[in-house]
C-alpha cells in the first residue's frame, strides 16, 4: 500500500526569512521532500497556494499587520498541526524589543506623518491569535531542529520539547564560562538549549535567541541577581533579557523582585 | 461605452526574499498604473534600537535580513567602529571581508539557481528540478554550502553571525581551517565559471531596455570589492558616503511599507550589475577575462544583466577570497580582538551587500545608540524596479494575463529583491 504523502505548508508573516532560508539550505531537504507534498512555500515555489488544507503548517514571523491576523486564523482553520518556527513566531522576535513604546511613536520616528494603505500593529507571537501545537526555537533555528521535527512528523510521531538551558550544553563542551569567568552578561542560564552553546563556544555572551526556557524553570530572578552583583542596573538587565523575551509575562516581575527595597 | 478592466495582480511574488506583490491597472489606452505592493509588516529597527546598548543593538541589526545578515552585521559594526574612533587591524579587515564574501557566494548562488533559473527552465521551483538538472542543483548546493561554511567558521553561524564584535572577532578559526577555506574556494572556481557560462546563455528581455543610472560604492585601494568610503554614480558623479543624504532622497509611497529613493530626483539602480558597470576596471583574474570576453552581455541598460553580473561576481569573489586569506595568513598568528573604548561619536559605513549599496549611519552616546539610519539596497531599487515592471507591462498588457504576470515577476526577480530588508528601515 502506498503511504499518503504528508501535505506541508510554509507560511511567512513579518520576519527576516531566516527560518525558511535555514530549511531551504539543508541538503537533507532533498531526502525529506519525496515523502511530503509541498502545498505552499512561496520562497521556493511559484505554484504555492495559501488557502488550502494541509497536515502541517509551519509559520515563520511575528504577527505585525491586521492582514496577518486574518492570515494566521485562516492557516489554523486549514491545518491539522500548526508549528511556530523561530523566535519571531514563537516569542514575537527582536521587533518586539520596542513593545513598551506606543506604535504611533515608532511609526512617527520612521515614517513621519506619511500613511500607507496597510494596517501595521505591534509585533506579537503567533500563539496570541491561534492555538500553536509545537514550537521550533531559535533565531534562526538550528538545522537539526528542523531535521528532528520534520523527521519525527514524517514518521507519524511527535517531537519532544527542550526544557533545559544553554549552560548544560556549554558545560558539556568544556567552554570557559562567559558569565562567571569572563564576567559578561551571558543569558545562557535562562535560555533554551539546542544550539550546542553556539555563541559561548566563540567566547560570545548568549543573547537568548532561542527564548527563555518554560516559565517555571526560567530563573530570571537568580540571573538578575548575578547581573546586579556585577553592576548592571535594573534597566540594563531588563533590556538585555527582553531582546528575545519582550512578551514573557513573568520576566519583569521576577527581575523587579531582585531590586525591591533598593530604591532603585 | 467604456471598457472595464480588472487590475492584474500577483498578491505574493514567489521565489524572492520577503512578501511583496505587483498590481497593474490597465485602462483603454494601456497601462495606467503599476505598483509594487510591499506588504510585509514594519519592524522599526532604527526606532527600537535607540537608547539601547551598542553591542546589543549590533546583535539585533543583522536580524533585518537573513539572506544578507553578514552584510548587515559587518556594515553596522564598521559604522559603530567609525563612530567610536576605532580602526581594526588590516588582517582583521581582511578576514571580515572573507566572511562578507561567504555571504556574497551563498546569496548569489541561492538567487541564481534556486530563484531565477526555474523560470528559464520552465519549473515552478527548484525542488522539481532535482531529477532532470542534477548537475545544476549540485553546483547550487556546493556553492551555497561553501558560503555558509565560511560564515559558520568566521561568523559562528551562517545566518545572524554573532562572532563579529567591536574590535574584531570573538574567536578566530585555526590556521588549518583557513588553509582549507582556500582549498575549497579553489575547488569551487570551475563551478562558478560553469554558472557564468550557463547564465550567459539566458535571455535578457529587451522590453525593459533603456538608460539606467547605476550607483555603487567606490572600492577602497582600487581593488574591486565590498568596502568603500565614496559612492560613485554612472553619470560621473562621486561623493563621500557621509553626504549620502544630499544626493539620495527617501520618500513614503502609500502602497509600500518600504520607502522609495531617488538619486537627484530620479530612480536609480544598485546591485551586482551596478558594481560591474561602475567598477569593471578594477576586476582582475579570471573574472576580468570573462568580462572582457562577454562585456556586451553585461548590459548597463538592462536589469536582467544583473543575473549574469552576479555569476561574474561568483568567479571574482572566489578568487578575491583566496587572496584575502593569503593576506591574513601572512600575518599569522592573529589576535582576534583589540580592546575598544566606547566613546561618543558618529559614523557612516557604506558597503556592497549582495544586492547593492547598504548604508549604516550610527551615532553613539554614553555607550548607547543615539541615532540610527539604515538604508538597504532593495529600498534604493524599488522606484527603478517599478519603472521596469511598467515597461514590461506596457509591452504585454494585451497578452494572456498569466504571461504578463510571469514576465513582470521575472523583472522583479532579476533585481534579487530583499523585501525584509527594505521594510521598516528608514531614517528618524
Amino acid at each position: 500500500m502506498k503511504k499518503k504523502k504528508l501535505r506541508i505548508g510554509f507560511y511567512a508573516l513579518t520576519s527576516c526569512y531566516g527560518c525558511q532560508l535555514q530549511l531551504a539550505m539543508m541538503d537533507e531537504l532533498l531526502q525529506l521532500i519525496p515523502n511530503a507534498e509541498i502545498v505552499c512555500w512561496y520562497m521556493l515555489d511559484r505554484n504555492s497556494v495559501e488557502d488550502e488544507p494541509v497536515d502541517i503548517a509551519f509559520i515563520e514571523g511575528s504577527v505585525s499587520t491586521e492582514e496577518e491576523v486574518e492570515l494566521v486564523k485562516k492557516i489554523r482553520e486549514n491545518a491539522k498541526i500548526v508549528v511556530a518556527v523561530g523566535s519571531c513566531a514563537v516569542q514575537g522576535g527582536v521587533q518586539s524589543w520596542g513593545k513598551d513604546e506606543p506604535l504611533e511613536e515608532l511609526w512617527k520616528r520612521v515614517y513621519g506623518d506619511a500613511k500607507v494603505k496597510f494596517q501595521p500593529k505591534m509585533a506579537e507571537p503567533v500563539s496570541k491569535y491561534i492555538k500553536v501545537d509545537y514550537n521550533i526555537y531559535g533565531c534562526p533555528p538550528e538545522k537539526r531542529d528542523f531535521l528532528y521535527a520534520l523527521g519525527t512528523f514524517l514518521i507519524g510521531s511527535w517531537p519532544e520539547d527542550i526544557d533545559y538551558p544553554v549552560c548544560l550544553e556549554c558545560r558539556l563542551k568544556g567552554n570557559p564560562c562567559v558569565l562567571l569567568e569572563k564576567g559578561e552578561p551571558c543569558l545562557g542560564p535562562i535560555t533554551r538549549a539546542g544550539c550546542d552553546a553556539r555563541c559561548p563556544s566563540f567566547g560570545i555572551a548568549c543573547i537568548g535567541c532561542r527564548g527563555a526556557i518554560g516559565y517555571d524553570v526560567a530563573w530570571f530572578d537568580s540571573l538578575a541577581r548575578v547581573f546586579k552583583e556585577k553592576g548592571l542596573t535594573k534597566e540594563e538587565i531588563l533590556e538585555r533579557m527582553k531582546i528575545f523575551n519582550a512578551h514573557n509575562e513573568k520576566l519583569e516581575e521576577m527581575v523587579e523582585k531582585i531590586f525591591e527595597g533598593d530604591g532603585s | 461605452m467604456k471598457n472595464v478592466y480588472l487590475p492584474i495582480t500577483v498578491d505574493h511574488i514567489a521565489r524572492i526574499e520577503g512578501k511583496g506583490g505587483v498590481e497593474i491597472v490597465i485602462g483603454d489606452d494601456g497601462v495606467k498604473e503599476v505598483k509594487l505592493n510591499i506588504i510585509e509588516g514594519p519592524r522599526f529597527f532604527e526606532a527600537i534600537t535607540i537608547g539601547k546598548k551598542l553591542d546589543e543593538a549590533l546583535a539585533v541589526y543583522p536580524r533585518i535580513c537573513s539572506f544578507c545578515s553578514a552584510a548587515h552585521k559587518l556594515t553596522a559594526v564598521e559604522a559603530a567602529e567609525k563612530a567610536i574612533g576605532f580602526t581594526p587591524r588590516e588582517e582583521i579587515r581582511a578576514l571580515r571581508e572573507v566572511l562578507y564574501i561567504g555571504d556574497m557566494i551563498e546569496s548569489h548562488a541561492l538567487h541564481l539557481y534556486l530563484l531565477v533559473l526555474p523560470d528559464y527552465l520552465g519549473y515552478s521551483g527548484p525542488l522539481h528540478m532535482v531529477d532532470k538538472y542534477k548537475k545544476e542543483i549540485g553546483i547550487a548546493l556546493d556553492l551555497k554550502n561553501l558560503g555558509s561554511w565560511m560564515m559558520d567558521e568566521l561568523g559562528a553561524r551562517a545566518i545572524h553571525q554573532e562572532n563579529v564584535v567591536l574590535g574584531g572577532f570573538g574567536k578566530l578559526p585555526r590556521r588549518e581551517t583557513l588553509e582549507r577555506m582556500k582549498d575549497k574556494l579553489k575547488e569551487a572556481l570551475p563551478k562558478a565559471e560553469y554558472t557564468f557560462e550557463l547564465f550567459a546563455k539566458l535571455e535578457q528581455y529587451r522590453e525593459v531596455e533603456g538608460p539606467i543610472t547605476h550607483l555603487a560604492v567606490k572600492p577602497r585601494n582600487d581593488v574591486y570589492g565590498i568596502y568603500g568610503d565614496y559612492i560613485k554614480a554612472s553619470d560621473g558623479n562621486e561623493f563621500p558616503s557621509e553626504s549620502y543624504k544630499e544626493h539620495i532622497k527617501e520618500f513614503v509611497v502609500e502602497h509600500s511599507f518600504a520607502k522609495h529613493s531617488h538619486y537627484h530626483g530620479k530612480p536609480f539602480m544598485v546591485g551586482a550589475i551596478s558594481r560591474v558597470v561602475n567598477n569593471w576596471k578594477l576586476l582582475y583574474g579570471r573574472a576580468k577575462e570573462l568580462y572582457d570576453a562577454h562585456k556586451e552581455l553585461l548590459r548597463p541598460t538592462n536589469p536582467f544583466a544583473n543575473n549574469l553580473a552576479q555569476a561574474l561576481e561568483l568567479v571574482y569573489f572566489i578568487e578575491r577570497g583566496i587572496d584575502l586569506l593569503d593576506e591574513a595568513l601572512a600575518k599569522w598568528p592573529i589576535r582576534p580582538r583589540d580592546e575598544v573604548t566606547v566613546k561618543d561619536g558618529f559614523g557612516v559605513s557604506t558597503t556592497e551587500a549582495p544586492r547593492g549599496i547598504l548604508v549604516y549611519a550610527l551615532e553613539v552616546k554614553d555607550g548607547k545608540v543615539a541615532y540610527a539610519d539604515i538604508i538597504t539596497p532593495t529600498a534604493f531599487n524599488l522606484a527603478m524596479m517599478e519603472e521596469h515592471v511598467r515597461m514590461m507591462a506596457e509591452k504585454h498588457y494585451n497578452d494572456d494575463p498569466e504571461r504578463l504576470k510571469f514576465l513582470t515577476e521575472m523583472v522583479v526577480r532579476a533585481y534579487d529583491p530583499c523585501i525584509s530588508c527594505s521594510v521598516h528601515v528608514a531614517k528618524l
